[in-house]
């Protein structure tokens, strides 16, 4: 491709006549470096994809499925609107996306915002800071499953030495989802706010200047001028996090394994329990779809609301 | 001493003391984590018990066998292939994006998220199948194979941002001089682009490394990476705190140390994507 380009390039720019095949050749020069990479991106995904379609409308168990695997349409998905582990698993997930993202963004805001300030030391608080998103999911999903050990665990030990009663973090279906939400809050709060701190430090000077002349407090600063400058960084950071609490599965795998009762089984790790535990494949196949579809809607609709600013 | 400055002593010692405490919580776990992997295993349970004589056994029962030092292996290359991939496909990508405006070029750049974006579990199952039947089940090629569904993603988004940041001219000027598009990516823009290449090559390097859910159904004995390891060490008698501390240490430390020497790229590389995104 790289000598194509070259000799195609030469022999345009020696031959002022071929005007029309220069205009080709522009037209199509993006495919030579945009090409390659979705090649390999659709090559690898289409047979997955596809299959998985195939499945999620026939019945593929592991007791049955020497015997054939039946077409069933649209069976594995209708079962799925009257399954209610899958609705409690989709209710789970949006519950910890809801306030796993909230909290960071509150706490990610606020970290961003103190480092923005003038400081002693900055780079070493930011490096520290930084490390927990670089943490194995798996480390951490097993340290804090240490961490918060209810007869053993640090944090119990804390709170019983201030006078406090012991939690059950993981063995308690309230608490539970309470600990998941912590442990990725611990995780990816550096993440939003390492995101929101580039945005701020991109922000112009003069508006607050101006707004530091007309009086305005740091409140009303923060409110009326730095989130809707910050906008497009927050839906970007948002976008991200979204994507990624969607689909968590191994901190909480190894911290709770979905339990106790399915008080934190999410999607990703219902669809597990139904493909690697029951190996009912096309039932999973068919979860899997759903959790795709909502995947898209949802990122198609942020996507579009950023790039809509994209073209102001 | 002013009012003025009294408050302004006081307000920057709130600020440090919440830092100070940010910076604490954020360390506490994995420095507990690295203190239980010095501990005796009889010690383990004893979260108050923070002076004791360090030992190494948890580590000697870790390389015991011999079978850790070939997944902490397994690890490295697969990590080590799948960037060297994705930043070859990404940085092209990236530069085709930063560079051409064509209709719809917007929509294909946030397209081109949508492999990343795809929950590993939904697509699992097939790429199990698929591997089986070419007999590349719990090979390193077939973890590599499915790291190139993120990281490739990730480097076109990077890379892009980061090739924005160029100036056109310099490419252009080249191309005036004789230089064809392909050679002046190479001999200018690549070279000047050098730190956004290697904040891309941390950052796939470092999701590699760390992913668990591809790599415990794709793997058997042979390819097995370090966070699938780790969880061998849930036996179903017992939990063996001890080696998955040690285990854990030894996973987490190399890439923390890799990690902060580089984070000045890592930082504006992460931060570039998002806002130039």
């Amino acid at each position: 491709m790289q000598t194509d380009n070259h000799i195609l390039m030469k022999s345009i720019s020696f031959s002022p006549k071929n005007n029309s095949i220069r205009k080709t050749y522009k037209r199509i020069e993006p495919v030579f470096y945009i090409g390659p990479a979705f090649l390999v991106l659709a090559v690898i995904l289409i047979y997955p994809l596809g299959y998985s379609l195939w499945l999620s409308l026939h019945e593929w168990m592991l007791r049955t499925f020497r015997q054939g695997i039946p077409w069933v349409g649209l069976k594995n998905y209708l079962a799925l609107l009257s399954n209610t582990e899958f609705l409690n698993s989709l209710q789970i997930t949006f519950t910890f996306m809801f306030f796993a993202i909230s909290l960071e963004f509150i706490l990610g805001m606020g970290l961003a915002l103190l480092l923005d300030h003038d400081l002693r030391g900055k780079t070493f608080f930011r490096s520290m800071i930084l490390l927990p998103m670089m943490c194995t999911n798996v480390v951490i999903g097993l340290t804090f499953r240490l961490l918060l050990n209810y007869q053993y665990g640090f944090v119990n030990f804390i709170l019983t030495g201030i006078g406090l009663p012991p939690i059950e973090w993981l063995s308690n279906p309230a608490w539970a989802m309470r600990a998941v939400v912590l442990v990725d809050v611990w995780n990816t709060t550096s993440f939003v706010a390492l995101l929101l701190l580039a945005g701020l430090q991109s922000l112009p000077d003069e508006p607050y200047e101006a707004a530091r002349i007309d009086g305005a407090s740091g409140w009303q600063t923060f409110l009326y001028l730095t989130l809707p400058l910050l906008r497009n960084t927050i839906l970007v950071v948002l976008l991200w996090r979204v994507i990624d609490t969607f689909r968590i599965f191994d901190v909480i795998y190894l911290l709770t394994a979905g339990g106790p009762a399915r008080a934190t089984e999410t999607v990703s790790i219902y669809i597990y329990r139904y493909g690697f535990q029951s190996f009912n494949l096309g039932f999973a196949s068919a979860v899997s779809y759903i959790m795709i579809l909502i995947m898209l809607l949802v990122a198609g609709v942020l996507a579009r609301i950023i790039g809509r600013m994209d073209e102001l | 001493m002013s009012a003025y400055k009294f408050s302004k002593i006081v307000k920057s010692i709130l600020i440090y003391s919440a830092l100070i405490l940010a910076v604490i919580l954020s360390i506490f776990p994995i420095v507990y984590l690295l203190v239980t992997s010095f501990k005796p295993p009889e010690l383990t349970f004893e979260p108050s018990q923070w002076i004791f004589r360090p030992t190494l056994k948890n580590y000697q029962d870790v390389f015991a066998g011999g079978t850790f030092i070939r997944y902490f292996l397994n690890s490295s290359i697969i990590a080590l292939t799948t960037t060297f991939f994705a930043l070859i496909l990404g940085s092209f990508a990236g530069y085709g994006f930063a560079r051409f405006r064509f209709r719809g070029s917007l929509w294909m750049r946030l397209g081109s998220l949508v492999p990343q974006m795809l929950p590993p579990i939904t697509i699992i199952v097939p790429l199990y199948v698929l591997f089986n039947s070419i007999s590349l089940i719990d090979s390193r090629w077939a973890l590599v194979i499915s790291y190139l569904t993120f990281s490739v993603p990730l480097a076109i988004w990077m890379m892009t941002g980061f090739f924005l940041d160029l100036h056109p001219e310099l490419e252009e000027s080249a191309m005036i001089d004789g230089c064809s598009r392909f050679e002046a990516l190479i001999r200018i823009n690549l070279p000047l682009v050098a730190p956004g290449l290697a904040a891309t090559a941390i950052l796939c390097f470092l999701y590699c490394w760390n992913e668990f859910l591809y790599a415990v159904i794709l793997t058997g004995r042979d390819s097995r990476t370090l966070p699938v390891t780790i969880t061998s060490f849930m036996t179903n008698k017992a939990i063996l705190w001890g080696r998955i501390a040690a285990a854990g240490s030894l996973v987490l430390v190399p890439v923390l140390i890799f990690a902060l020497l580089a984070q000045r790229w890592l930082v504006r590389g992460l931060s570039r994507g998002a806002i130039k995104g």
